[in-house]
């Protein structure tokens, strides 16, 4: 059976945002999701607040937004209340993509069916998904469109992963990485990109294929770094971290939303190309942050990322500025011109500290506010 | 003919390492046996091997050897009550405004409980206070093993150890007291036991301050590698442990007061926390060995029926308290039962403080020590296997963790 795209107003915006839950005595993770999530039903928020994985992280799904300003309102108000009811239980809570010394065979699996049966079918690597993202929805008033988007949001990916990248240590050690999350979530068979269709009929016809050979059940099962939503009617981007605040994960899906109108109002030509380059680029990103450089495959040179990041920014502006996004594209402009990304804080925080549980503690207080 | 010289001499004298190492290689194996039945803890493997090993039945372990190995034992129980003391989270009770009410309500109806039982017994109110006050404190030993083996974490597991924390401290400070009454009544004097209890506390609140304070300066000077901060952290537990028994104060409450502050005054984050891991595993089981040693099998059978109600009037109280309070407390049934579970075994480390209702009072002191010794000799079998049903209940252990 087909999939049905449900269109939705184009450029509306949503956040899933995965954090972490810490024990406040040596700062690993806390297998408390459940106990905050039912403390947390008490109150009202906007969105849903969903359990992950893993006992010991919960997800954050904001209600769907047209503009940045009341996004960051909201995903401050709902970071505040989550952080109430964790003082309360004695536990805290922290961005980031990875926690930094957490042992992955430690965690436990949060007993739902879907999560059991991800559990039976990837073996150890489910317990290794312990790392926390952030995905943002970018509503398509088109399954076509939604098509597009993808392919064309694509050479953004390492742009968006320099931003977010806070994920420098993971299982104890500095892995020279920028953002180390993406190398676990290569690990399942169906990641990486979507194949190069040109429609949604295309992508319909792909996905009955592999829906035939039994591979894939429904769209979950694509681990992709963005992918069509069709029951949202937007587009996913799922390479970011979850960054070490919520403002910066409004700032980041502020700048997304403003890449999106541009993208759709510019229409720059696609070209199966951008996949060439796009393991390469990415890699890049991850590795290095703002300091990679990439190769652009519509004029076959090597840029660095901070450099075309910044062109970007100024492309994308005056789309911010009728979005409401202004704010959110400095705060990125002066990350990438000096202040640094995520990873950065933290390898600093490690460098003054010495010890790991210390930087979990800051990373912690940073987010809780 | 004589012996020569060179060889040893016949029986061999007792050595405290050759001591040391049978008591953990007998430990072991009771553990494990105690571990393959699926529902009993290794610890209790350990309690029934020094059962046997003890004077109460085989008595290859006598009572010289016991005092011997005495060493090991308060080692062990000086790195465990640090560790409970490092549980006890005072910010968390700044956020949480029910958790110490909560907590003071567990230890007072638990206390009213059984001190109504025994009363309703026929037994002196002022006698029966004093042992319902050995009754409001739970083992941190035991509950801190069990969570150790089970590597249980959360909601239940963490209130637990705040409670077992907090009712040791109630508990030490009643029987602090209580102590001069009990002794007043026999001796006609309240003010010499008033003096001794004042040092107690005193002393011993002051005693693990200092060592705090000391410990955070060499922290200093050590930084925070885990290594040297090991060391720190095991030697000033060991330090402390002796000058506590140097003084005349109590191990128990020192070593808890320097647990509290390590967590809760360390502002610059000096130190660091150090898991003491399975070497530490080690203590523990000689620990539980000499533990098992004390018990007599008579504990088991003279008033073995009042211990038993004690132990009933005990658990009801620290479930009532919860259960009431489960709503402004924001817990649920479950965990309220659970905790009130996990809550189970009684803690027999404060009975050194009575040591001189012995000597004032003998007859007084006969029958607190067996309806109290016969409440933790049952709670010695039943507690550690409570503790692990209430964790595993909870959601909070893993049965298999360390099998």
């Amino acid at each position: 059976m087909p999939l049905h795209f449900k269109p939705s107003a184009a450029l509306t915006l949503g956040v899933e945002l995965e954090l972490m839950l810490l024990n406040t005595r040596d700062w690993n993770l806390a297998p408390d999701a459940d106990d905050l999530l039912r403390r947390a039903a008490q109150n009202e928020h906007r969105g849903e607040l969903k359990p992950e994985l893993t006992q010991s992280m919960v997800e954050i799904n904001t209600s769907v937004h047209t503009a940045y300003p009341a996004l960051l309102d909201e995903l401050r108000h709902t970071r505040d209340v989550l952080a109430r009811h964790a003082r309360q239980m004695n536990v805290a809570l922290a961005g980031g993509g990875t926690h930094p010394f957490q042992k992955w065979s430690e965690r436990r699996i949060y007993p739902t069916e879907r999560f059991l049966s991800v559990s039976e079918k990837y073996g150890f690597l489910a317990k290794q998904f312990t790392v926390f993202g952030q995905h943002i929805h970018i509503g398509c008033a088109s399954a076509d469109d939604a098509i597009y988007l993808t392919h064309a949001v694509t050479r953004y990916v390492p742009h968006l992963i320099a931003i977010a990248a806070s994920s420098p240590f993971y299982q104890g050690v500095d892995t020279m990485f920028d953002s180390s999350r993406l190398s676990v979530v290569n690990a399942f068979p169906l990641s990486g990109t979507m194949p190069w269709v040109q429609s949604w009929d295309e992508f319909n016809a792909y996905y009955d294929r592999m829906h035939g050979y039994g591979i894939v059940q429904s769209m979950k099962d694509f681990y992709w770094d963005v992918r069509p939503k069709p029951e949202y009617g937007t587009v996913e981007i799922r390479v970011c971290d979850t960054p070490l605040t919520v403002d910066r994960a409004a700032q980041l899906a502020g700048f997304a939303q403003a890449l999106a109108g541009w993208l759709f109002h510019e229409r720059p030509a696609l070209s199966a190309d951008v996949y060439l380059a796009h393991s390469y680029n990415r890699f890049q990103a991850c590795r290095h942050g703002f300091a990679g450089s990439l190769i652009d495959t519509t004029d076959s040179r090597s840029v660095g990322l901070a450099e075309d990041l910044q062109a970007t920014l100024r492309h994308v502006r005056p789309h911010a500025r009728a979005l409401g996004a202004e704010p959110a594209l400095d705060a990125i402009a002066a990350a990438v011109s000096g202040e640094g990304n995520d990873a950065a804080w933290l390898r600093a925080r490690f460098t003054q500290s010495g010890t790991l549980a210390d930087v979990v503690r800051q990373q912690s207080a940073w987010f809780m506010g | 003919m004589t012996t020569p010289e060179f060889l040893p001499s016949w029986p061999l004298p007792a050595n405290s390492f050759a001591l040391f190492g049978l008591l953990l290689l007998a430990g072991v194996v009771g553990g494990r046996v105690a571990a393959t039945t699926r529902i009993l803890p290794a610890i209790t493997g350990y309690i029934a091997t020094g059962f046997l090993l003890g004077p109460g039945v085989l008595n290859w372990l006598d009572e010289r050897a016991l005092a011997d190995a005495r060493i090991f034992a308060d080692v062990s129980l000086g790195i465990i009550v640090f560790e409970l003391g490092r549980r006890l989270d005072i910010e968390w009770a700044r956020h949480d405004r029910w958790l110490l009410p909560t907590g003071l309500a567990e230890s007072l109806v638990s206390f009213a409980a059984m001190a109504g039982l025994l009363i309703g017994l026929g037994i002196d109110a002022l006698e029966a206070a004093m042992m319902a006050t050995f009754g409001v404190a739970t083992a941190p030993a035991v509950v801190l093993l069990v969570t150790r083996e089970l590597r249980a974490d959360g909601p239940v597991t963490r209130r637990t150890l705040w409670y077992v924390a907090l009712n040791n401290i109630i508990g030490i400070l009643g029987l602090v007291v209580l102590l001069p009454f009990v002794e007043a009544r026999a001796t006609g004097t309240p003010w010499t036991p008033a003096a001794r209890s004042l040092w107690l506390l005193a002393g011993s609140f002051l005693l693990g301050y200092v060592a705090y304070l000391v410990m955070t300066q060499i922290a200093r000077v050590v930084g925070k590698a885990t290594a040297p901060q090991f060391i720190l952290t095991v030697s000033m537990i060991i330090v402390t442990v002796g000058a506590a028994q140097m003084l005349r104060l109590s191990v128990l409450l020192a070593l808890l007061v320097l647990g509290i502050c390590a967590h809760n005054l360390d502002r610059h984050h000096r130190l660091i926390d150090v898991r003491f891991g399975d070497a530490a595993e080690l203590f523990f089981v000689a620990l539980f060995v000499v533990t098992g040693a004390t018990l007599r099998p008579a504990q088991f059978t003279q008033l073995a029926w009042i211990g038993i109600a004690f132990v009933v009037a005990r658990f009801a109280g620290k479930a009532l308290a919860l259960i009431v309070l489960r709503r402004p407390a924001h817990i649920t049934g479950r965990q309220a039962t659970t905790v009130a579970l996990a809550l189970t075994p009684i803690s027999g480390l404060a009975i050194g403080l009575t040591q001189p209702i012995f000597d004032v009072a003998p007859e007084f002191g006969a029958r607190l020590a067996a309806i109290v010794a016969a409440g933790i000799a049952i709670l010695h079998v039943l507690g550690p296997v409570a503790t692990r049903f209430a964790l595993l209940r909870a959601g909070e252990g893993e049965a298999e963790a360390r099998n």
